[in-house]
């Protein structure tokens, strides 16, 4: 068991290093180098500047960037004419970008953002405060509402429209209904319920939990459970009505249950196997989720970092965040295994 | 007690509607070709207009520009992005799950003379490059490969370049797909898009790499039920060759569960395609596009025409592809 264990870490630790390998080895590679420069440089106002200047002003930027090294172990080589055959790659020996930042990396620096420097830890630390409570909260309330929502569902054959509706909202991509609820809910021509943006504390420096600002998390948190919600219920009303089915409900309908006992207490355990990995992997989809809800309602939790990364090209704070990521959907998924350990003990965990 | 639930709520009228939704929105993107090149000229007089405007019925977006053309124009991209996404997508998985299902971990092996003249001779291409570039350079690549057919066949007359050794090819794949799961699909192309700037062919191969498991997946567990039964067994007592196998044997009776997942994986891409222009990463700026349209309505909050038709086209579309699919296998658990 310990041996299994072990090995499933080891797996897991294998895929993640693989995963961000290649992430980091394609945005230090594949952007041009020129525009990431022009990016984060300080604009030359004068025009008359030298090409030397230039130069040196580039290679400053890239020096605080961390571009100055090759990217990798090796390098590509240009063929040379004087031999027939020579070496395709150059070695560059531990003075890369990739043995540096995997260095620090396991020392726990993120590194720091092109854009403001600031060291990508503290930034990735400070969204989480914002979006571990987010997510929680919708998982645990995507949860319990679908559990509670397919056993309502599940004996009641009238309710198809409800079905549809949920059909429907299952196939508007999240930014839609966010939008949508935001429009409707948070502007001050119509229905100015809600606040529209942010959480409400520039004045307060403090990082306060968003717990302290339930206004401000109503309209994000429900975006996240209307999308996340018709899923995994239309799932377990399926499965559910599928277990109906079967002899043993018939036995417990024979001994004097109720149709809602007989649901709840024998055909909801089973029912919920097949549901598990999508219980399972809410909690990694909405980190995702979060890219885009935050993005609207301006939280600044992780995944409007992750969008700002992404569209300004901040490639250590997208790693850093991706990262994040990366541990919950490894850890998420080893639960997985776990839970159908638990619920079914003749599954049997395989070491491939 | 057998309770009579009926399994879907979905009636019939339900897909006719789908069908017709879905040919007119091919024929509107087609019909977009055909529209001068100024329909998307900003009409600077007229910006953020309410629909019944003269001139734009459906009202203009904060640049000036026409909504209605620009849903005809974003409908073009959608599709032109994940029709071939989700063609490749099918395709690709199909075949990795074809062939992973087919020769598992044990079934492809070659000799090892094989094994290590193939090996040595792609380090050495891997190593070293000829002096020139262009068509001369070629020699080196056919000396390899002529070198690593002579290897092999003369090292195979020593008894111990004799063992066979299979390729792990089901386990590969498995591996494959494990790291593409490793992190929400978003996220990763997220995270790839940033790093350069795609164009539509780009985007298409970027989808379609991160895309393909899924109809692996099923692929592969459709493959490894059908070679339980008997007529595998009897096609490969008669020794047919594996490419017969697979193309007329395997395949008939596997694309079934991935053919009924090609309009659900279609409108997965259409809504990732729609919230990667949102997000700013997708293709370029100037291209249109639902989710660049949609992302207009942050700009200008009490314009609830430019929210309402890009989303009643992404609904409609989505909602339309998921109908046309037989009932009985609509939700099937993949």
């Amino acid at each position: 068991m310990v041996r299994l264990a072990l090995l499933r870490l080891l797996q897991l630790l294998f895929t993640g290093w693989t995963i961000i390998t290649l992430l980091f080895l394609l945005t230090r590679m594949l952007p041009d180098e020129q525009q990431l420069l022009a990016r984060f440089a300080d604009t030359l106002a004068d025009a008359t500047v030298s090409k030397q200047q230039i130069e040196a002003a580039q290679q400053a930027v890239r020096l605080r960037l961390g571009l100055a090294e090759p990217a990798f172990y090796l390098s590509y080589a240009p063929a040379t004419d004087q031999q027939v055959l020579s070496a395709r790659w150059h070695w560059n020996g531990s003075h890369n970008q990739y043995h540096q930042w995997l260095r620090t990396l396991l020392q726990g620096d993120l590194g720091r953002s092109y854009r403001t420097e600031e060291p990508v830890a503290e930034l990735v630390g400070s969204a989480l405060l914002v979006t571990v409570p987010l997510a929680c909260l919708a998982t645990l309330f995507i949860t319990g509402l679908s559990v509670w929502l397919g056993l309502w569902l599940a004996p009641r054959p009238r309710v198809g429209w409800m079905l549809t509706g949920l059909y429907a909202l299952d196939a508007l991509p999240l930014f839609v209904v966010a939008l949508l609820l935001l429009l409707l809910l948070a502007n001050p021509d119509y229905l100015a319920l809600f606040p529209t943006y942010g959480l409400g504390m520039e004045d307060e420096a403090g990082i306060g939990s968003i717990l302290n600002q339930p206004a401000y998390v109503v309209l994000p948190l429900a975006s996240l459970i209307v999308t996340g919600l018709a899923e995994p219920t239309l799932q377990l009303v399926a499965s559910l009505r599928h277990e109906a089915q079967l002899d043993y409900i018939l036995t417990a309908r024979a001994k004097g249950l109720s149709q809602e006992r007989a649901l709840r207490r024998h055909a909801l355990r089973n029912a919920l196997l097949p549901t598990l990995t999508l219980f399972t992997e809410l909690l990694p989809n909405l980190l995702a989720g979060a890219v885009v809800v935050e993005l609207i309602f301006a939280l600044p939790g992780l995944g409007r970092l992750l969008a700002d990364a992404a569209a300004a090209r901040d490639y250590p704070v997208l790693l850093g965040g991706v990262l994040v990521a990366l541990v919950v959907r490894q850890l998420t998924l080893a639960l997985a295994d776990w839970l159908y350990q638990l619920a079914d003990p003749r599954i049997r965990i395989s070491s491939q | 007690m057998r309770w009579p639930f009926p399994q879907n709520a979905v009636l019939g009228w339900g897909r006719r509607l789908a069908i017709l939704w879905l040919t007119l929105l091919v024929l509107a993107a087609s019909w977009s070709c055909f529209l001068p090149s100024q329909a998307l000229a900003p009409d600077l007089l007229n910006s953020n207009e309410p629909p019944l405007t003269a001139g734009h019925w459906l009202g203009t977006d904060p640049n000036g520009q026409d909504v209605w053309t620009s849903l005809l124009y974003g409908g073009r991209t959608a599709l032109l992005v994940s029709l071939p996404a989700a063609v490749l997508t099918t395709g690709l998985g199909t075949g990795i799950g074809l062939l992973a299902g087919y020769w598992g971990n044990k079934q492809l092996r070659f000799s090892l003379s094989y094994w290590v003249s193939i090996f040595c001779s792609i380090v050495s291409y891997a190593l070293f490059t000829p002096q020139s570039n262009g068509i001369t350079a070629a020699w080196w690549p056919f000396l390899l490969i002529t070198l690593a057919v002579i290897a092999g066949k003369s090292l195979r007359h020593y008894s111990f370049f004799q063992h066979q050794v299979a390729v792990p090819l089901d386990r590969l794949v498995l591996a494959g797909i494990s790291l593409l799961a490793a992190l929400p699909r978003l996220l990763l192309v997220l995270a790839v898009a940033s790093a350069f700037e795609p164009t539509l062919f780009s985007l298409v191969l970027l989808l379609t790499l991160t895309s393909w498991p899924q109809s692996a997946r099923l692929v592969r567990a459709a493959v490894s039920r059908v070679q339980q039964l008997p007529y595998m067994e009897a096609a490969h007592s008669a020794g047919l060759s594996p490419w017969r196998i697979i193309r007329y044997h395997l395949l008939p009776n596997t694309w079934g569960p991935v053919l009924t997942t090609l309009p659900l994986s279609i409108a997965g891409l259409i809504s990732l395609e729609t919230t990667l222009s949102f997000l700013g990463v997708g293709l370029p700026p100037e291209t249109p596009s639902w989710g660049r349209l949609l992302a207009l309505s942050r700009l200008a909050p009490s314009s609830w025409w430019l929210l309402l038709f890009p989303g009643l086209c992404l609904l409609a579309t989505t909602l339309s592809l998921r109908q046309i699919l037989p009932i009985s296998t609509q939700r099937n658990p993949a």
